[in-house]
């Protein structure tokens, strides 16, 4: 490669990696305890425990349950219904209204074979969150919401960037040392740059991977936007002008889940959107499902079923930038192949932040000697 | 070995093993397909550990 095209990459990597880095360290480190969220949400939780009954107990009715939530806060809305498929476990999602700001969300915790409630969660805005939400919140969007998952989902781009320059760099500057090598006599500047050459190079799939993955979940917001306002629109063109069902015309949800797991035998249906929430449609229960698979249990599947008549009205496709968003997840939590993967997720995120801090360490200590100024030298010495 | 081969063709074989232990989780039926993901996702891990070994013993 010509001295001028490498000088180009040199300033690729530079710049992307000095605007990304700082944000990237953040996100290493609270991506680390999410890697074990479930442990940790297990650990952490101080929810009563489940009632101890046969694994084949029956699921108790999910009438019975929105029917308490409803007494429990008369005169606000259902927004959801989750039917968790790893613990008997159904959320129930109340708003005061049905478009109301999500932050304003009770979500009532029912056993699911009993009915009972096990726990009332007050809406964000009202309690502090705990320690997982803190990490969540810094690693996906700052807790600033949208503008946050944009600005960290950029940052993520130029992480990119700064991975692909790297490797081209790598060439250059690891023909002295050869792959892997340290070299230790050379000072402590060569010792750290071996380093990040040797850790960068034998990581760089899987920072790759995690690092586009990641950018794809920032996107998740704008695209189901995209997908309800063309697909699902479509979708509703009968509908329009009908008047939107009230509460007490909403036909039985226990029902239309039902109709979904007959209509869809190899389905597992797993939650119930309410009819006007800005997550559904006015008209429709919309009845989220998944595959059995490894993959296909990553693959939702929203179903709608009229919510005046109970009747399933369409099993929707989705579009392939969303099943793309699916498959990225995933990829991107390290979560879909038992503990093993998840400690060498976690031991590769550490390799990660090693990477970068010997980034920054290469760069506060080459502003005396800066990387061109390394490539000259390089380049006179062949 | 000239230059080229002998810095990338590790490299190049743990980027190989790296995607074959990302898919082989996600696409197999657990059992032999996660032990697979996991030893091929570890490779990396423990090239830098033999690396940083020898480093140690050189100095």
């Amino acid at each position: 490669m010509s001295s001028q095209a490498l000088k180009r990459w040199a300033f690729v990597h530079k710049w992307t990696s000095l605007v990304c880095t700082v944000f990237l360290l953040m996100l290493c480190v609270t991506g680390l305890p999410l890697v074990f969220r479930e442990e940790l949400a297990d650990l952490l939780s101080d929810d009563p425990p489940y009632a101890v009954l046969p694994a084949n107990t029956p699921m108790a009715n999910l009438d019975v349950m929105v029917r308490t939530a409803r007494e429990r806060y008369p005169g606000q809305s259902i927004n959801f219904v989750f039917v968790d498929d790893d613990e008997p476990q159904v959320s129930v999602g109340i708003l005061p209204s049905p478009t109301a700001d999500p932050g304003l969300m009770h979500r009532m915790k029912f056993d699911a074979r009993t009915g009972e409630v096990l726990k009332d969660v007050a809406p964000m805005g009202q309690r502090s969150p705990d320690f997982l939400e803190v990490m969540l919140h810094l690693h996906r969007d700052l807790f600033i919401d949208l503008p946050g998952e944009l600005f960290l989902g950029a940052m993520g781009l130029l992480f990119v960037a700064a991975t692909v320059s790297g490797m081209v760099l790598y060439a250059p500057f690891a023909r002295k040392a050869g792959f892997g090598g340290v070299r230790q006599q050379r000072g402590r500047r060569t010792r750290w740059l071996d380093l990040h050459n040797l850790l960068g190079v034998t990581t760089l799939a899987w920072t790759l991977v995690v690092g586009a993955t990641g950018v794809m979940n920032e996107l998740a917001q704008p695209l189901f936007l995209l997908w309800q306002r063309t697909d699902v629109q479509a979708m509703l063109q009968p509908y329009r002008g009908q008047p939107a069902p009230r509460v007490d015309e909403l036909s039985s949800v226990q029902a239309a889940f039902r109709t979904v797991q007959q209509a869809l035998p190899g389905m597992v249906a797993t939650s119930v959107v309410f009819p006007g929430s800005r997550f559904g449609t006015p008209y429709h229960y919309l009845v989220w499902t998944k595959g059995a698979s490894p993959l296909t249990s990553r693959l939702f599947s929203p179903v709608l079923v009229d919510a005046r008549t109970g009747k399933l009205t369409a099993v929707v496709q989705m579009p392939w930038y969303l099943r793309a968003l699916e498959v990225s997840r995933p990829l991107h939590f390290g979560d879909y192949g038992g503990m093993p993967l998840k400690v060498i997720w976690a031991l590769l995120d550490l390799v990660t932040i090693v990477v970068l801090g010997s980034g920054l360490y290469l760069w506060l200590s080459r502003r005396r000697s800066p990387i061109e100024a390394r490539l000259a030298e390089l380049q006179a010495a062949e | 070995m000239s230059a080229l081969p002998r810095i990338w063709t590790w490299p190049l074989v743990l980027a190989l093993l790296t995607m074959i232990g990302l898919l082989s989780a996600l696409l197999g039926e657990g059992g032999v397909w996660w032990a697979l993901s996991w030893l091929a996702l570890a490779a990396p891990l423990l090239v830098i550990a033999v690396c940083l070994l020898k480093v140690g013993q050189s100095s």
